[in-house]
């Protein structure tokens, strides 16, 4: 046979023999699952990093309940655990136990990725009392997926002896922190100084203004979305966000709020307060004997401004075939004890009746949440609030302009 | 071997040159001093941000933060690297790193060295298609390829292990490995090839011989290139590989900064400092490689 | 040198010989049928088993609709030419298709002008600063992006970058607190910066290789001619350069065309927006931050038409250069 024809069938056969002509999809489970009795947990480093001991004392404990079950656990950083989640969806098999962020979860219930747990709801520790900002979004159109794991908010980190010196209280309202700004800027006139660091597009911040003054992000009326940062109580929370900020910040409009980090600015010297999660205090420099905390005030005396309730939740993915084992270890990480265990970390538990008096839980008595709509994640990608914010400080657009293009986009999006 | 056809002898290696004429030689070495200074600016210049990187390793956490910058580090300190080390499986990034990018290396130089020698000597049907295949797979974006691929290695049960994910690296570094070393290979002079097939070899296993030398700084560059690539690769060593034991170095440094709090600066850099060693080491060792001489050297064998 | 009848006739086919004319590289009478298929095998097969599927299934779910919801359950919905027609209808794409092929030439000519500069310096320099650079280079090749953009991320933050405190110290103009990331351009500039940079080391490192390979007596011969520096580099050094110089640069077009991870990582996810997107980051906020698998797939086949259109006329005359042999 000429072997030019030869070696062009032999091209043409490799390239279509590694081509399965079945179709891609895969019913049994693969070769990834170590071994039968494996549960399989995907924790975020925070888990190995902070309390490895928990962890630790829950697969002690499960280990104990299912005899002959060995815990797996495997830990993922934030910036890509959803890629690698999103694999093991397409082909492999996922694991058994999942640990996501509060702000990942709609967009992942409504695509039918975890288990329906509604009918255990009652099995998991002081599930009546869940915190609001992580029951919501635990929830998806009235069923439950996941369980709340723990959380935590934003508080106002303060330098006492520049206080001191400016002669200023910890403010009880918003008006009061005005004073107060205004004080310690007449103490320390230099450029680079702020008596409250806010970077200009810190939107935890400026929603934390609109919701304390009654606004909302958006509101779904009628089997629809519709952004509502134009309503007059927004405006006016926005209104706020830009007074105060004008007082208060002599940040970057235009720069977010890692780019500096706040502490560092602290640690500089050049703030005499920020706000931020309540972990801020670890990063503060030569001032940690100078270093305390207050919850931010709202414009209502007594009242406390809602922040924002970051936090995670465990879910189980619907392929898992270790349903019951997966319920049992969460409901063993989650239950009274070991959320007493995470609070003395330092984390907020995940139940209303297990607060303690630290400002951080104290800071979690109004929170406020995303709309929990499955496209909320593209919004948030898309910087939709985080220009508008930049726009208003910068005098780019008026309030009532950057507000109504910003709702106008956000009922786009959360429609699609 | 009539006289027409015999190369002048080849220059000696530049280091025993006979000496130049005087006057040459002062004139080449004003100039070269100004070269020389050249270089070295530019070494600051590109380096600098390398500078920073180490030196932060060694600043204390105050210098780093500090509002001015600090230019030297004046209170050097190995805590950095002491936590570094002290992180969860250190080591056993490093090793599986190693393992995986030098079986990458080796076979991929392999495999591709005979491919471009394929495609640089010959004619064959399928050559123009193939050579376009080569060139092809690096024009599609990697990111979509991610979850496709995880796919087909599960399937064929290589998720979590050490060899999918040196399969893989192989298959992203043989494209670009052949289509340069093919370049390599057409660019050796033709007198040094004819000269070297006067010595009247027709097997395969002697022509190859002779290719070798003659392509060896092209060998060293995409060896290094097939290296540096390999182990800084990330994304697909995060999605493939779950045990942590198992994952390379550049997963293992992704933990400092994947954290929900803040980021330690100082020991992210002394974990990059640690694991640049080893590029650095391999380069070391192949450099030497790349120079004058070595195709006169060929030739004259 | 007048003959090109080689006295080992053996070695050669017989042919008549051709006077004054080069022939054609004869190895390939030599080894006749399977040895080129052999040769090319291994590589074939390895990428085939690896790719051939993603690649397949890549086309595949372009045609697809295929978000979060399809992945779960592992099947698509054929919709035909949607993804395809949707991308080519926004105007988005086409702005970052204009602003990606401006960014890909700026960065493509920088490479490739200040890599080949770098590349004759060093043959010139001595041994020791030699090493020097080249170590330099391989340190820099050799960061991880992640930690390289960090350390441009502080070489130019706004508060305390030694940028600012540089430029400001130099007097060259008020730079205290200068947001170098406030502006499209001033985002992309200082990301060409971060990207040609990187590219750097490779570019030079493999035409130094290349460098190697031109034979010293020819250099000499026309310098004791008399040539100058310029035209022996046009003809002696750059006809021996000219195939790693067409692979550097298609392969710096490919490169250039669809990065991501350093443009992302520098300009921040939280100020990327429609007028600094390239295309890298389209696909990516597009497709794949949107979960909307089918229209990533799309965009990706699009980028790998559009780079071939770019690079077409190097990666032809690669071709072209086998011929001629």
């Amino acid at each position: 046979m000429n072997p030019r024809i030869l070696g062009v069938v032999g091209l043409i056969a490799a390239l279509t023999f590694a081509i399965p002509t079945a179709t891609a999809t895969t019913g049994s489970k693969s070769a990834t699952r170590a071994a039968a009795n494996t549960l399989t947990v995907w924790l975020q480093i925070d888990a190995q990093s902070s309390w490895p001991d928990l962890v630790a004392s829950t697969n002690r404990e499960f280990e104990r309940r299912y005899p002959g079950w060995t815990v797996d656990v495997q830990y993922a950083s934030w910036p890509d655990h959803l890629q690698k989640f999103d694999a093991t969806l397409a082909g492999g098999s996922p694991p058994d136990v999942k640990e996501m962020g509060n702000t990942e979860m709609t967009k992942y219930m409504a695509a039918g990725a975890f288990t329906n747990l509604s009918a255990d709801k009652k099995t998991f520790a002081n599930s009546k009392n869940w915190l609001g900002g992580l029951a919501a979004s635990t929830t998806y159109n009235g069923k439950l997926y996941g369980v709340p794991y723990y959380a935590g908010s934003r508080v106002v980190t303060y330098r006492t002896d520049l206080f001191t010196r400016a002669k200023v209280k910890v403010p009880k309202t918003l008006a009061q922190y005005t004073q107060v700004a205004r004080k310690l800027r007449a103490q320390n006139g230099k450029r680079s100084f702020s008596p409250v660091y806010i970077a200009g597009k810190d939107w935890y911040v400026g929603m934390g203004f609109v919701y304390d003054y009654g606004g909302r992000i958006a509101i779904f009326k009628g089997g629809k979305w519709a952004g509502a940062l134009n309503s007059p109580r927004a405006i006016a929370g926005l209104n706020a966000f830009k007074r105060f900020f004008t007082v208060a910040s002599r940040a970057s409009k235009t720069t977010i709020e890692t780019r500096p980090n706040p502490y560092d600015v602290y640690a500089q010297g050049n703030a005499a307060s920020m706000i931020g999660p309540a972990w801020f205090t670890c990063c503060v420099g030569k001032f940690k004997a100078e270093t305390k905390q207050f919850v931010m005030p709202s414009h209502t005396r007594g009242k406390v401004m809602p922040g924002f309730l970051g936090g995670s939740d465990l879910a189980i993915p619907a392929r898992s075939d270790a349903k019951p084992q997966a319920k049992t270890w969460i409901r063993i990480f989650t239950n009274t004890q070991s959320e007493k265990t995470l609070q003395a970390k330092g984390n907020i538990p995940n139940a209303t009746n297990l607060l303690g008096k630290s400002i951080n839980e104290r800071a979690a008595a109004r929170s406020w949440f995303v709309p929990t709509a499955k496209n909320w994640v593209n919004v948030e990608n898309a910087n939709v609030l985080r220009t508008m914010l930049s726009d208003i400080l910068t005098g780019k657009a008026s309030v009532q302009k950057a507000a109504t293009t910003a709702s106008k986009s956000i009922t786009r999006m959360l429609n699609r | 071997m009539t006289a027409e056809t015999q190369l002048p002898p080849p220059p000696l290696p530049v280091e025993t040159r006979p000496p130049a004429p005087p006057r040459r030689r002062r004139r080449r070495r004003a100039g070269q001093t100004l070269w020389n200074l050249l270089g070295l600016a530019l070494l600051v210049l590109m380096a600098f941000p390398v500078y920073w990187m180490i030196s932060t390793a060694f600043k204390p956490d105050d210098d780093i933060n500090g509002f001015t910058p600090t230019w030297l580090p004046t209170h050097p300190t190995l805590d950095h690297f002491r936590e570094a080390m002290s992180r969860p499986f250190f080591w056993d990034g490093i090793k599986n790193s190693v393992i995986i990018v030098s079986v990458t290396v080796l076979v991929s130089m392999v495999l591709a060295f005979f491919a471009a020698v394929a495609l640089a000597k010959f004619r064959f049907t399928g050559l123009k298609l193939f050579i376009v295949l080569m060139i092809g797979i690096q024009m599609l974006p990697q990111a979509g390829l991610i979850i496709p691929l995880y796919v087909v290695l599960a399937r064929y049960g290589q998720v979590n292990t050490l060899t999918g994910v040196t399969i893989t690296y192989m298959t992203f570094v043989l494209p670009f490995t052949v289509w340069t070393l093919r370049g390599f290979l057409l660019g050796i002079p033709r007198e040094l090839e004819e000269a070297a097939m006067v010595d009247g070899s027709t097997r395969v296993g002697a022509f190859v011989r002779i290719l070798l030398p003659l392509v060896a700084p092209g060998l060293v560059a995409t060896s290094i290139f097939a290296f540096i690539t390999s182990w800084n690769e990330y994304i697909f060593a995060r999605v493939l590989l779950n045990d942590q034991g198992k994952q390379t170095a550049t997963v293992w440094l992704s933990y400092f900064y994947g954290t929900s709090k803040h980021t330690d600066w100082g020991a992210l850099m002394a974990g990059s400092t640690l694991i640049a060693i080893p590029v650095v080491i391999f380069f070391l060792i192949v450099q030497r490689r790349i120079a004058f001489g070595l195709t006169a050297g060929a030739v004259r064998g | 040198m007048s003959s090109t009848e080689a006295p080992g006739g053996a070695a050669f086919a017989a042919e008549a010989p051709l006077p004054r004319r080069r022939r054609p590289h004869t190895a390939t009478r030599l080894f006749r049928g399977a040895v080129p298929y052999a040769l090319i095998l291994p590589v074939l097969a390895a990428v085939a088993a690896i790719l051939g599927y993603p690649l397949y299934r890549l086309v595949r779910i372009s045609f697809e609709q295929y978000g979060l919801f399809e992945l779960i359950q592992r099947k698509g919905i054929p919709v035909g030419w949607e993804n395809y027609s949707s991308v080519l209808h926004d105007p988005v794409f086409w702005d970052t298709l204009v602003r990606t092929v401006i960014f890909t030439i700026a960065n493509v000519a920088l490479t490739m002008v200040l890599g080949t500069l770098i590349a004759l310096l060093l043959v010139r320099v001595s041994a020791v600063v030699r090493v020097l650079l080249t170590s330099g280079l391989v340190l820099v090749w050799a960061m991880p992006p992640v930690v390289a953009v960090q350390v441009w991320l502080w070489m130019t933050n706004y508060e305390n970058g030694v940028l600012n405190y540089a430029l400001t110290k130099l007097r060259l103009g008020d730079y205290f607190q200068h947001d170098w990331y406030a502006t499209p351009f001033s985002q992309l500039a200082l990301s060409t910066t971060l990207i040609v940079w990187g590219a750097i080391p490779f570019v030079v490192l493999t035409i130094y290789a290349g460098l190697a390979q031109v034979p010293r007596e020819l250099v000499e011969a026309a310098e004791v001619d008399g040539a100058r520096s310029w035209r022996i580099f046009k003809d002696v050094t750059a006809p021996i350069l000219k195939p790693i110089l067409l692979i550097l640069t298609s392969l710096a077009i490919i490169w250039d065309f669809g990065v991501f991870t350093q443009p992302f990582l520098l300009i921040g996810q939280s100020n990327i927006q429609e007028s600094n997107y390239l295309m890298g980051i389209y696909l990516f906020e597009e497709g794949y931050s949107k979960s909307d698998f089918g229209r990533g797939a799309a965009i990706s086949i699009l980028m790998l038409l559009i780079v071939a259109l770019l690079s077409v006329f190097y990666v032809r005359k690669m071709l072209r250069l086998g011929d001629l042999r």
